[in-house]
Order: structure tokens, then sequence, then C-alpha cells
């Protein structure tokens, strides 16, 4: 597409950098041993637990982290730890590749925390979701 | 849930599709209410089968819209209309003109004390203060337990009609009357809209309406435009004051005229409107009907052609009405595809005749006209509630992203996948370069990163954008999909206010299985996909910054002082370096076209310094360079703002049709 040429051209969106190849999501022993844990006490040992991205919410995107009984689909990238399976499914690795899953308990309470690398917080304006 | 840049959040593992709404709704088993003026009734269709309207223990589907406060527990019905002439003051007819409006906006007669104080006008009834919103609560509780009596289940969810008329007050009036009954109300559907439904109007796709409701006290008459298999009201009118009851009363009038009576009792009064209603219903069936009120001594006989004759004036009144509402709405009666009859008193031949003389077609009438809005309500309560109906689709949420192509044809989401309806949301976009006088928007849907890849649902071209250096124009395009998931793209400079919009219905034609196979194709191709799209912007990015070093050498390379030799040979090696790989289609690699830009940007830094720094000495005389820097700055941060981030949504539930 050459702008100089035509008088009209597609709208110019801000430009985002992606980044390069990264090593998967992981979990601690920690995180996983809480997961473990959440799906014996849940009922369904072959239940496997769900992270990506979901569109959707008043943002734009927000964390998808659920238990799923179906297990992995086709395509999903699938981790492994200390008996716990956790899946990804291929569009939302592109924006959680590098993420970290910790449990943290303290004085905020208990509950997982994604370390995502990929988050850009650089934009400061508190409103968007940048990578 | 939360937004992916609070780090420090912590989060729980949720159950499957735990906090989505749609989910907890039961499929089949919603119903559709017509919360009428006089009368309101309830229907259900449930998985798709033919509405139907449910009848109380004596039969009748008609609930008076009558709530009687005369006793500590409210009565709702016949048995509240009962307690009328003993306690006119406590007991509440005609609620509906009186939802969402402030006493300052009642400007018609009526019996009531009203509560003094601003906001929702309330009754002062037997003792204590009854807003009608409350009034109209107890009246769909009523209709709740008959359907759950009937269906032998719990009820939840509901489909409440509403006049197309109604504002925004009325209809959240409407919605807490639905709350407060302990319904979730999905949806409120224009009344016309309802009955245009019922008839599977719908299901043609296109086409233009009218729907004339003639009730016992009200008269509407609505224009609608089916495109897309989604109505819109295009004009209304009609006569709050204007029904079935003038008919009653003109020949009520008459036949006490030929009795030579001029002061009746108000039990002669009531006998005689029991027999004119009587009369004027037999008069739908037979020519001539027989007329008897003992207390009058009346005992003669009313002929069809005399009845249509008394009641011709308010006829005609109707008349008028349809004329000017489709003068409203620019049309001539030939356009119309169709007339719709809503209402008991359309029952009466000569409605129907006067009717079809205007429009010029044969009006549809195989529906009961005192049922068809309920039916509609129930048809779409049906649909809303999950169940898949034969030719029809109406979703809550998005089924596919939808975005625009922009430069490089990476498509950019305005709005995602699996979003609530009504939503909107909007993004500024910027130019490419000074030479663009016009913005090509094309709208896609889909979850691919190349606009190819996605369904193309339209475009259109905003023209006539002011000459700006590349990213100064600001043209901000708004994403607008409403409750019935019509979708309207805005584009709007925002320096002239040109704007350009395009409607279009992103689900029409779009089935389950397409939505499936689109989501999975997006899985298969994820990888090759984020390639495509890092290439894509790779260009982009490069190109701008070609497009930029070029102009700026052509116009000033050979100005004394601005380009030392020493740099003219590494920039001009750079720019056609650059120009090269732009030419040259076939690198795939992002980075090779991420080197080539940032050795352009390298070799021309100081090139593009010097420019500045001589601009600003012939522009800005007496600033100091600090101040001056110190604004840029401050301009380039609000840039980012504006400009850096994605689709913003747009908080705001207009008004549904």
């Amino acid at each position: 597409m050459n702008a100089t040429a035509s008088t009209s051209a597609s709208p110019a969106a801000a430009g985002s950098e992606k980044s390069e190849t990264r090593t998967g999501v992981q979990m601690t022993s920690r995180a996983a041993k809480i997961m473990r844990d959440q799906i014996t006490k849940r009922g369904n040992p072959k239940a496997v637990v769900r992270f990506g991205i979901r569109g959707g919410g008043c943002t734009g995107f927000s964390y998808l982290f659920e238990f799923d009984d179906r297990g992995p689909r086709d395509n999903d990238h699938v981790v492994e730890k200390d008996g716990v399976t956790m899946v990804v499914d291929p569009k939302s690795m592109f924006y959680v590749d590098g993420t970290i899953i910790d449990f943290e308990t303290g004085i905020r309470g208990h509950g997982f925390k994604f370390d995502n690398p990929q988050v850009d917080d650089s934009c400061g304006c508190g409103e968007s979701i940048s990578f | 849930m939360s937004d992916l840049r609070s780090a420090n959040t912590l989060f729980q593992i949720s159950e499957p599709d735990a906090g989505n709404e749609l989910d907890r709704r039961e499929a089949g088993r919603a119903i559709g209410i017509d919360l009428g003026t006089t009368h309101s009734l309830v229907a259900v269709a449930p998985s798709g089968a033919e509405p139907r309207a449910l009848a109380d223990a004596q039969g009748e589907a008609l609930l008076p819209s009558v709530v009687s406060y005369a006793d500590s527990t409210p009565l709702v019905g016949s048995e509240a209309r009962a307690q009328l002439v003993e306690s006119p003051q406590s007991v509440l007819v005609s609620v509906k003109r009186f939802m969402g409006r402030g006493s300052e906006d009642i400007d018609f007669d009526h019996p009531y004390a009203l509560a003094p104080g601003e906001g929702q006008a309330r009754f002062e009834v037997g003792g204590r203060e009854v807003s009608p919103i409350e009034a109209s609560a107890e009246i769909l509780v009523a209709l709740k337990r008959r359907a759950e009596a009937e269906l032998g289940h719990e009820v939840r969810g509901a489909v409440i009609t509403v006049p197309a008329y109604f504002d925004d007050a009325q209809r959240q009036a409407t919605k807490d009357a639905g709350r407060i009954a302990g319904l979730e109300v999905y949806r409120l559907l224009a009344e016309p809209t309802a009955a245009a439904v019922a008839y599977g109007l719908d299901r043609g796709g296109q086409g233009l309406f009218a729907v004339y409701d003639l009730g016992g006290g009200t008269f509407d008459i609505s224009i609608l435009r089916l495109r897309d298999g989604v109505f819109q009201v295009l004009a209304t009118g009609g006569d709050s004051a204007l029904g079935g009851d003038d008919f009653d009363r003109a020949v009520a009038s008459a036949l006490l005229e030929d009795a030579g009576v001029s002061a009746p009792s108000p039990s002669q009064r009531q006998a005689l409107a029991l027999e004119a209603r009587r009369v004027k219903e037999a008069l739908s069936e037979a020519e001539r009907c027989a007329v008897s009120v003992p207390a009058l001594g009346i005992e003669t006989e009313l002929s069809r052609e005399r009845f249509e004759a008394l009641i011709a004036p308010w006829l005609k009144k109707t008349i008028r009405a349809c004329r000017s509402t489709l003068k409203d709405a620019e049309l001539r009666a030939t356009e119309l595809d169709g007339v719709v009859l809503v209402g008991g008193s359309t029952r009466v031949p000569a409605v129907r005749a006067a009717v079809e003389d205007f429009f010029g077609r044969a009006p549809l009438t195989d529906l009961d006209p005192d049922r068809v809005v309920a039916y509609g309500a129930a048809i779409t309560a049906d649909l809303l509630s999950g169940s898949k109906r034969e030719g029809m689709t109406l979703l809550d949420v998005v089924p596919l992203s939808l975005g625009l192509e922009t430069m490089g044809g990476i498509v950019e989401k305005i709005i995602p996948r699996n979003a609530t309806i009504p939503i909107a949301a909007r993004q500024v976009f910027t130019n490419y370069s000074e030479k663009q006088t016009g913005m090509s928007i094309h709208v896609v849907q889909g979850e691919r990163e190349l606009a190819d890849a996605n369904r193309s649902l339209a475009r259109f071209e905003l023209k006539g954008m002011p000459s700006l250096p590349p990213g100064m124009a600001r043209v901000e395009v708004t994403f607008q999909l409403d409750a019935d998931a019509l979708l309207t793209v805005t584009a709007t400079e925002l320096m002239t206010g040109v704007q350009q919009r395009v409607e279009v219905k992103p689900t029409y034609g779009l089935g389950d299985e397409e939505v499936d196979r689109l989501v999975m194709e997006s899985l298969d191709h994820a990888g090759e996909d984020f390639a495509a799209r890092a290439l894509a912007e790779e260009r982009v990015e490069l190109g701008r910054v070609v497009l930029a070093v070029r102009t700026a050498y052509d116009e000033m390379g050979s100005i004394e002082g601005l380009l030392p030799e020493s740099e003219r040979a590494p920039l001009v090696a750079a720019l056609e370096g650059a120009e090269a790989a732009m030419q040259d289609a076939s690198i795939d690699d992002a980075k090779a076209i991420k080197r080539a830009r940032e050795s352009l940007e390298k070799s021309s830094e100081a090139f593009a310094r010097r420019r500045m720094e001589r601009a600003l000495r012939a522009g800005m005389e007496g600033q100091s360079l600090a101040e001056i820097e110190a604004a840029l700055a401050e301009e380039d941060k609000l840039e980012r703002r504006r400009g850096g981030h994605g689709a913003e949504t747009i908080e705001s539930e207009g008004p549904q049709s």
C-alpha cells in the first residue's frame, strides 16, 4: 500500500511492538500445589486449569483463569508441574507468553499472581492495557 | 474481572463461565409481558414453540391493569376493579400513564392525590404512598405467578413491551418495575416491533411496515423499517385519548338522545355504557343488534351502518394521524410492505376498512389483536433465554470481534469478541501522510490479525480531511452496537467535524457453526497471523519513517548547514536501503525491516534535530529553548495519551427499540 500515490488511505494506528519469542507460561511450585489442592477439593481430578486472555469487560481485555473439565483442546499449549495441568490456547499465548504464575499470601489476602512481562505499563493513562 | 495491567491483583480460579449472565438464563423458560394501559397479559413460546397467552383460573387472558390499595394487601385485576366503585381514590387504573413522570409532567386529568416531592410522581392511596412503578410491579407479579402456576416452574426471565415513544425515564421505570417483581428483564421491546415479530415479519429480512394500534383508550401508529432482520422505529404518532371507549360513548349518547333522556343517574349511565359496549362488539359480527337498557326504558335496534356513521369522526382522526406519521417517516403508503393491526378495537370492521382504504392493502389480521404484542414479547423472550428458533438469531454477546483495517492490512479490534451488547467503543486514528485527504474505513469482523482473512462488513470513505503532517490528524472512529446487534460505525475528523457513518448487521447470516469455525481458524493460524501482523506493522512503521525522511531530504537537504557532507552519504545510503526494503515484497522477516528503519532513524537523527531547531528559531523567537522543549515534551505526552492505547469503551445504554 502506497500512501503517497493515493489521496485516501487506511487509518494509521498508534503502533505497539510485539515481543520476541519467550519461554512459555510457568508456575511456581507453590502455585502448582494450591491448584492441585483446589482441583482435588473440587472433585474432578481430570480437570485442568485454563489460563489466557479474554476479550470483553470494560477495558477490552481481561485474564481468563478457570477450571476446565474438558481437558486440553487441540492446539492448546500444555504446562505440567507437580501433577497439575494448565492449558493456554495459542492465541492467548501471544499475550501471556513469559508469564510466571505464583501464589501469594499476605495482607491483601490470598490469590494467584500473574507476572506477565509483556504487559507494558508505560502508557500511564491507567485506562488501557498495552503490550 | 480486572485488566491486564494490574500486576498486583490476586486472582482465584473461576468455575467455567462463572459470572456470565447468559449462562444463568434457562432456555425456554422466559415469558413475554404486554404491560398495557388498560389490560396486561403474559404469553410464552417455550423453546421455539408457537406463542400462546396464559389465562387465569377463569380462563381470562386479559388482566385489567388495575391495582387496589383499599385493603392491606394490594389486589390486582378484576378484583381490584370491583373495588373501584366503593373506593375510587384507593384503586389505581392506567398507572402506565404515570410511569417515569414527575408530578410537574402530568398534564392530563386523573382522580388521584399525588404526594409532594420531586422525581417520580407518587400516589397517596389507602394512607400510604405508592409509586406507579410499584403498582406496575404488582401487575407483573400477578402475571409472573400466573405463568408459574401454568408452567409448573419458576419464572425469572422476561421481555416487557413498552410504547415506541417511551423515553429513557419511562423505560427505566418499566425495567425497575420488572426488577421489583423479581423478574430479570432481558429487554424492553417496542410494542409495534413486538407485533411485527409475532407476525414473523422479521423473517423477510427487509421491509417497511405500519402498525396500527387502537386500544380501549389510546391510539398509536408506528412506522417500522426492517433491515437485516432488525426493526427500527422510523416514526410514531397517535392520540393518547382516543380509543374504543370513544366508540362506546358515541353509541351511548346516540341512544340517550333517541330516548330523550338528558340527565341519566350514575347507575343508568353505567348500565348504558355496558350495553353500548356489548352492542359495539356484537356489530363486529352482525349487521343489526337489539339494544335493551331497561333502566332507561330503551328497547330498540342499532344497525352497523348507523354505528359506523357514529364512529366515523374518530376513524378519520386515526387516519389523519397515519397520514402525518407517514409524512414524518418520509414515506408514501404505497411504499409499505405490510400493515399490522393491534388492539381490540381493530376488530371493528369499519376500522379495518378505513385502514385498508388508506394504506391501499388488506391489513394483517390473523392473530388476535389483543394478544399479538404479548406473542411478540414471548418469542423474543424465548430467543433471549437461549432457545433456538428457526430462522432467527438474537444475541446478547458479540460472537466475533469487530474492528477496522489499518495501514498494512492490519486489523485493529474495536469491540472484542464476547463483549455484551449494547456496547459502544471508540478509538482515535491518525493520518499516514500529509497528502492524505481521506481515510478509507473498512469494517471487518473476525479474530484474524489481517483484514483479508476476516469477514468484510462495510467500507466507506471519510473525505475532506485537512492536510496535516503525518500523525497529526485526529479521526475518531466509534463502533456502536445496539441491543439488536445493529452496528453503527461513525468516523469523525475532530478538527473539522467532518463525519461519515455506516450501519450494518454483523450477525446477519452468521450461524453458530461459522462462528465456531472462524474462531478455531484463528487459533490454528495464530502463529503465522502474529508473524504477519508484526511484519505488516514494521512495514508501516518503515514506510512512515521513509516518507518523512525522503520528504525532508528532498525539500531541505540542500539548505546550507542542515546536512553536512559527512552525514549526507550515510543518510542517502540508509534511505535508499530502506526504500529498497520497502519495495522488496519478498522480505518476510519483521526484524530485517526493523533494522532498516532503525538504521535510517539513526543516520537521519542529527538532520532532524537541526531541522527542528531551525524551525523553532524561525517560528518561536523570544522563547527560550528550554521553554520550547518543555512545551514539546508536554505535547508529546498528550499525543501518547490520545493515540497510544487501544479502543475505549463508552459507557452508555441508549433507548432500545
